[in-house]
């Protein structure tokens, strides 16, 4: 929808949000490109970092898929992102104690397959209770294979992880050789003086085989992002969809419709879980190692801000959520190199407190991170619980927006799915 | 290793997992959601009492080998993570309109605050209350069970502290208006009960005990800025196992969890391949196996 939206070229007609994000994206990219020129950022990971941003925005699509449809909480998006990155790991790594050497294309597929498994298996006892009861229950069996990740060292290499995983696209015909038949691009680095007022410098990279290797990878997650992007987007317009945004808003009406809601529920759970899983085998052939690490909670939870920041049920809420999730992850890391260790000012003894403070936050970024998370996870639910970009048109036939878009959206503005037992 | 002992070992875990589970189902079922901030409540109150007993540590004599110092501390301890907690659902729960789903999720970022500002404050790294290591009980060592006086003093000290919970609600005013809420929220409200301050007191006690729980783990085992997220699963398993809602469930859940959980050698004795390393697993296992068969858990009420 946006895109066709913002190939009109009319900014008037988006809703003073959207130009919000559009705004916020514009300065974004405008810091990029600076950091781009000035030779702040290298090309190579500035691509890496676009293709991690792509990877969030896929995990957010499958999230969406669960909870922001048909309100499921999933907490153990991790495990599916971990069982697809060790699916295609474990298939192609080098060091990988199973196997070593498939072809990537088969571990994707193999990634995938497992992770509708898992849940499947994770769904039939949890899908049929109250969401809190999954909510806690997923957290649990995600916990349980990531112990079993962790301990099973002669099937998984255990905190060793597995290294040597080849590219995505090895032993392709053309695409697998694409790095190395590339040329070596040396940008030179520009020096500009004007005499006695500034000096600066630009460029200065070497665009080799890492830069085309990256280049690669983000085509890759964005044939993949488009792709899930027009199916989601398909099936949520379809009678399925409805049935799955029916559950979310009532699902007793649900059944008395006649709706076989477990199988509703079920369905929407392995679609969103493979999503995530496709996400994972990404991850995999990007970063080229994984760790039991990556099945960490914090991880699920990054997704979680994505897609309650963005607006549950809403794809495009989804990548801008990624987007900030991205700018939070390497922003802060950033910060941390950048500011200086301590005040640049000298305090009065008074404020003492405030330099040990600053001291403090500036040292341990893993923690002032952590600290961001958990702070903006509480200002989205107490000022914006529908997100910066709630499911607006994107519910509505591209066929059908000429008449005025009502203020009844389904799922517009109710993040509780379960129509609001709060007492008072 | 006899039974005896692993049975002895489970005592002094439950006695933890109780307290913790209790704070946790009462929370559960008068503010009406799962909050998953509990397990790090039990970290802040674990810190608290450790930052007050490096000041009060040589106090006076001792008592089932822990220094008077150590129950000051605990008390501080459970007195900031009610403090916490009360200023917690003042400042983020309370003006919230967005139902129990909502909350739960905002608990998750309430969690990751508190966790954070402890590692800014103490760092990553582990800690200890640097109370010295006692032999176990020698009239026990007979039996085959190896016993600290220190883990006596826990479940000495959970036994007084649910004791003294049951009393609450069984025979005060404030506990048979606890009740009357996780019965019926709406109908105690129209009997003239005060649902907000009920509300508030609910947060005191739950949060107060886990505070005892978190200073108790720490005792136990270590302090970490994780100790409380990362047993928050187990608490968990042990209210499904009880039963959500309900506060003797929730005993009787966290009983059975911390036994389960420390029984888990018995496994590999009889020779089953499952190490201790699962022992947390075993727990999140049942707990799925539990809501399969008997969703409501043990104790709790039939259709939900």
């Amino acid at each position: 929808v946006s895109v066709g939206e913002r190939g009109s070229g009319v900014l008037s007609g988006l809703t003073p949000t959207e130009r919000g994000v559009v705004g916020f994206i514009g300065l974004l990219s405008l810091l990029l490109i600076y950091g781009l020129v000035t030779g702040g950022l290298g090309p190579t990971y500035f691509l890496y970092l676009l293709g991690l941003v792509g990877m969030y925005v896929l995990l957010s699509f499958g999230l969406n898929a669960q909870w922001g449809y048909t309100g499921l909480i999933n907490f153990s998006v991790a495990a599916f992102f971990g069982i697809g990155a060790y699916g295609t790991a474990l298939l192609s790594a080098d060091n990988s104690p199973i196997a070593g050497g498939i072809s990537p294309v088969v571990g994707l597929i193999v990634g995938l397959v497992v992770a509708a498994a898992v849940a499947v298996v994770i769904g039939i006892p949890t899908l049929r209770l109250r969401t809190d009861y999954l909510a806690i229950a997923s957290l649990g069996l995600a916990e349980v294979i990531r112990i079993l990740v962790l301990n099973q060292r002669a099937y998984t290499n255990g905190s060793a992880g597995l290294r040597g995983i080849p590219s995505f696209f090895e032993g392709w015909p053309v695409l697998g050789t694409f790095p190395e038949v590339m040329p070596t691009l040396v940008v030179e680095r520009l020096v500009f003086t004007i005499p006695g007022l500034v000096e600066f410098e630009l460029f200065g990279f070497t665009l080799g085989q890492g830069f085309w290797q990256a280049l690669l990878n983000v085509t890759l997650i964005a044939v993949l992002v488009a792709v899930t992007y027009l199916f989601l987007r398909r099936v949520h317009t379809s009678p399925w969809g409805r049935v799955l945004r029916t559950i979310r808003a009532d699902e007793d009406l649900a059944e008395a419709l006649g709706k076989n809601t477990y199988s509703f529920k079920m369905q929407s759970f392995v679609l969103g879980s493979v999503v995530m899983a496709l996400a994972g085998v990404f991850y995999a052939h990007l970063n080229l190692f994984v760790s039991p690490g990556d099945f960490e909670p914090i991880n699920t939870f990054y997704v979680w801000i994505a897609v309650i920041l963005g607006g549950s049920g809403s794809n495009r809420g989804a990548m801008f959520g990624g987007f900030v999730v991205i700018a939070i992850r390497e922003g802060t890391r950033f910060l941390g190199d950048l500011l200086p260790a301590s005040l640049p000012v000298a305090m009065p003894d008074a404020l003492s407190l405030v330099e040990s403070t600053y001291a403090t936050v500036v040292g341990n970024f893993a923690s002032t991170r952590l600290l961001a998370v958990g702070l903006l996870i509480i200002l989205v639910m107490r000022f914006r619980p529908e997100g910066v970009l709630p499911p607006q048109r994107e519910l509505i036939w591209p066929g059908a927006t000429d008449e005025p878009v009502g203020s009844a959206e389904p799922g517009g503005r109710s993040v509780s799915a379960d129509g609001g037992e709060r007492d008072e | 290793v006899s039974v005896l002992e692993y049975v002895a070992n489970g005592l002094v875990f439950s006695s933890i997992i109780v307290l913790a589970s209790i704070g946790l189902s009462l929370v559960y079922s008068i503010a009406n959601f799962a909050n998953f901030a509990h397990g790090d409540t039990m970290t802040v109150g674990a810190y608290a009492s450790l930052v007050v007993f490096g000041l009060v540590g040589g106090l006076g004599g001792s008592v089932l080998g822990l220094p008077y110092g150590f129950f000051v501390a605990l008390v501080v301890g459970i007195v900031v993570a009610a403090v916490v907690a009360v200023v917690t659902q003042k400042l983020v729960y309370e003006p919230l309109d967005i139902g129990s789903i909502g909350l739960l999720i905002t608990s998750i970022g309430v969690a990751f605050v508190y966790r954070a500002l402890i590692q800014l404050g103490f760092g990553a790294d582990t800690e200890e209350y640097g109370i010295q290591v006692l032999r176990p009980i020698e009239a026990l060592l007979p039996y085959g069970i190896r016993m600290t006086l220190h883990e006596v003093a826990i479940i000495v000290s959970a036994a007084i502290l649910v004791a003294g919970l049951h009393a609450l609600l069984q025979y005060t005013d404030l506990g048979r208006k606890m009740r009357a809420m996780a019965d019926n929220p709406d109908l105690a409200r129209v009997s003239g009960i005060r649902t907000d301050r009920v509300r508030l007191w609910t947060w005191v006690i739950g949060a107060g005990l886990a505070g005892a729980g978190g200073g108790f783990l720490g005792l136990y085992s270590q302090l970490s800025p994780r100790m409380g997220f990362n047993i928050l699963l187990v608490v968990f398993a042990a209210v499904i196992l009880g039963g959500i809602g309900s506060v003797y469930g929730a005993m009787l859940g966290g009983l059975l969890i911390g036994m389960i959980d420390q029984m888990t050698p018995l496994l590999g004795d009889v020779g089953i391949p499952i190490g201790t390393e699962y022992s947390y697993a075993i727990a999140f296992v049942i707990m799925v196996a539990v809501l399969l068969v008997r969703p409501n858990g043990i104790a709790g009420e039939a259709g939900s």
